[in-house]
């Protein structure tokens, strides 16, 4: 007897003071909209009673109004119209006593179920593996916190996959590293699911050649063409993971200038390796950048995904001699006098001096004599004229 | 090497008793690592400083983390019950004299044991919690708490103290989710979170206490020993 009455007591004991109360119900699930009546029943061996219990809800006193006792050792509290939680972890609704001491605490989870994911799109880089992104249904507010799972399998036969890697290109995104075929499709598809339900997204059936994309090209060089001040040329090397099978690649340039961000594009490139820049500014210092699309890749007939721009390359023109302005141009002027003159004065030389043995400055002054009484009869000498 | 301040405590006069017999067999000693003076010395200060930069992690970490619990757990005078769990969580609260009086050894083990338990439950915190900035900022502080871990650990290995017994497997890596036993209801893991942040909290300001005293006791000029086990 004695040794059952002890058994009891340790039995009592061993829960002492680790639940004053009980709340139910405990952590519930509820949609946006709907109403709640919560009870907090304070243990039997509490000297407390219904009308020493209050209730707070997110840390707010809830009103006396929506209280009832409903009998001495329990208070009810009715919710109406519930808002969607105020964090993902749930609100918190807490059993007080009197003096502000937690006794118990419920977590609510209001929201809404999940949307189907939208927006799946995917892509290969060269060919090894695939990234798919997506976005949540709606804005994705369902203030529950809400899994997604992508799945993948192959279209014709083959189980169910389900992608491990998340959040590699932003938070709506799964990274599949390997064990893809080529040359049958896949069917892709992301599950939603919160505590209030599952939605599924539509199917997207892709063929992983249609979607390849690629490393930017590399070895970009730009440089001049001769003294061309408008041009420059552009060479480059495919990008080297699918240097083999690039047949029908299609690159794409584009440049700026140095204190410019407008980029100009260059389309036409198609599958060569180098392209001339013509009609460019003189003495300027361009950036420039390529990328490339494996299209055709395999013989896919889709287009394939732009590869990202190659880091940009600097080259510049060069100056032109004519806008050189400022130097000295009454120096070139006398220059070129100068040279008509003494051509002038050898042929002279070679029909009347008999040879250049007496070359002398007599002579060059002889010939400026000769050079005056010439233009005196066949033009009209006006006062100025150079002597 | 007893520069002490105050008293010399039981653990001392150990090491200069076994100090002097060591010498007088000097012969018998196969080496005297003189590189160790200032090991010990820089190891006691790098822990010192790994709980000033926790703490300081652990101040924004606690404020994302509690704003996710939502009101009131945010709220700054926010003092729940501490249920029957959240007791198993070890307490930095400790009579002050009792405190004084500890042995290095002692010190340094309750340290010990305390971090690598705070850093198993912290582990079992929800895997799901919050923003994957959340999930992430909670990565990065049990890396570093694992390293204070690593580190005290060091302190210990240096000053010839053995590590306390069973919590081994605690500051080798993979987190141990059975450690923490679960918790019946959300709202109670709430709370257990809760203590388990205000915990890591006062302990890192205990530390800091710790080895501020450490420091002050195991001057760099302390030469350790490194002997075969024959004997000795």
């Amino acid at each position: 007897m004695l040794a059952l009455l002890l058994l009891c007591l340790r039995l009592l004991r061993a829960e002492p003071l680790a639940y004053p109360a009980v709340i139910s119900p405990q952590d519930p699930t509820l949609l946006i909209g709907s109403s709640l009546t919560a009870t907090c029943t304070v243990s039997a061996d509490s000297r407390l009673r219904a009308e020493d219990l209050y209730w707070t809800l997110n840390g707010r006193r809830l009103p006396a109004a929506s209280y009832a006792a409903l009998g001495a050792t329990t208070l009810s509290v009715a919710l109406a119209r519930l808002n969607g939680s105020k964090q993902q972890s749930g609100d918190n609704l807490v059993c007080h006593s009197r003096d502000g001491g937690i006794l118990a605490g419920s977590c609510l989870y209001v929201g809404l179920p999940p949307e189907k994911p939208v927006n799946i799109s995917c892509w290969s880089k060269n060919m090894k593996d695939l990234t798919c992104k997506w976005a949540p249904g709606t804005e994705g507010e369902t203030f529950l916190h809400t899994n997604y799972t992508l799945k993948y399998k192959l279209r014709w036969y083959g189980r169910d996959n389900t992608c491990q890697e998340y959040h590699t290109a932003g938070p709506y995104s799964c990274h599949i590293p390997k064990d893809l075929a080529l040359f049958t499709p896949y069917e892709i598809w992301v599950e939603a699911s919160n505590r209030l339900g599952v939605a599924v997204s539509d199917v997207v059936m892709l063929d992983i050649l249609d979607v390849v994309t690629t490393d930017p090209p590399a070895d970009v060089h730009v440089s001049r063409v001769g003294d061309l001040e408008d041009q420059l040329s552009v060479r480059w090397s495919s990008p080297p993971a699918l240097k083999d099978f690039l047949f029908q690649a299609k690159y794409q340039i584009q440049y700026r200038v140095e204190d410019s961000s407008e980029w100009k594009v260059v389309d036409d490139v198609g599958n060569q390796t180098s392209c001339r820049l013509a009609g460019l500014r003189p003495g300027t210092v361009y950036f420039v950048q390529v990328r490339c699309n494996p299209f055709g890749i395999y013989g896919s007939k889709k287009a394939g995904i732009w590869s990202d721009w190659s880091n940009p390359t600097a080259a510049s023109t060069p100056r032109s001699e004519r806008a050189a302005g400022g130097c000295e141009p009454k120096g070139g002027e006398q220059n070129t006098t100068l040279r008509r003159e003494l051509k002038q004065f050898f042929g002279w030389v070679k029909k009347h001096a008999y040879g250049c043995s007496n070359l002398s400055i007599k002579l060059y002054d002889q010939w400026r004599v000769w050079l005056q009484k010439s233009h005196k009869t066949r033009n009209q000498v006006l006062p100025g004229d150079k002597l | 090497m007893l520069n002490v301040a105050g008293e010399i405590s039981g653990d001392s006069w150990g090491i200069f008793a076994f100090l002097c017999a060591a010498l007088c067999n000097l012969p018998a000693v196969p080496a005297l690592n003189g590189t160790d003076e200032l090991g010990t010395g820089q190891s006691i200060q790098k822990t010192y400083d790994l709980t000033r930069y926790l703490e300081h992690q652990l101040r924004t970490l606690a404020g994302t983390y509690l704003n996710y619990l939502g009101p009131p757990f945010n709220e700054p005078d926010f003092n729940p019950p501490r249920l029957a769990w959240a007791e198993r969580v070890p307490s930095a609260t400790v009579d002050f004299d009792l405190w004084r009086g500890l042995t290095d050894n002692a010190r340094l083990a309750a340290n010990y044991r305390a971090y690598s338990r705070l850093l198993c439950y912290l582990r079992g915190l929800d895997g799901q919690a919050g923003t994957a900035e959340l999930r992430h900022s909670l990565g990065h502080f049990c890396s570093s708490l694992q390293g204070l871990v690593v580190s005290i650990a060091g302190v210990m290995s240096s000053l010839g103290y053995p590590l306390p017994a069973g919590t081994a497997a605690a500051a080798a890596g993979p987190p141990a989710p059975a450690g923490a036993p679960a918790s019946p209801n959300d709202f109670l893991k709430k709370m257990d979170d809760f203590w388990l942040l205000k915990e890591l909290q006062t302990w890192l300001w205990r530390s800091a206490k710790d080895f501020n005293r450490l420091k002050k006791k195991v001057p760099p000029a302390v030469v350790t020993l490194r002997l075969e086990a024959q004997g000795f």
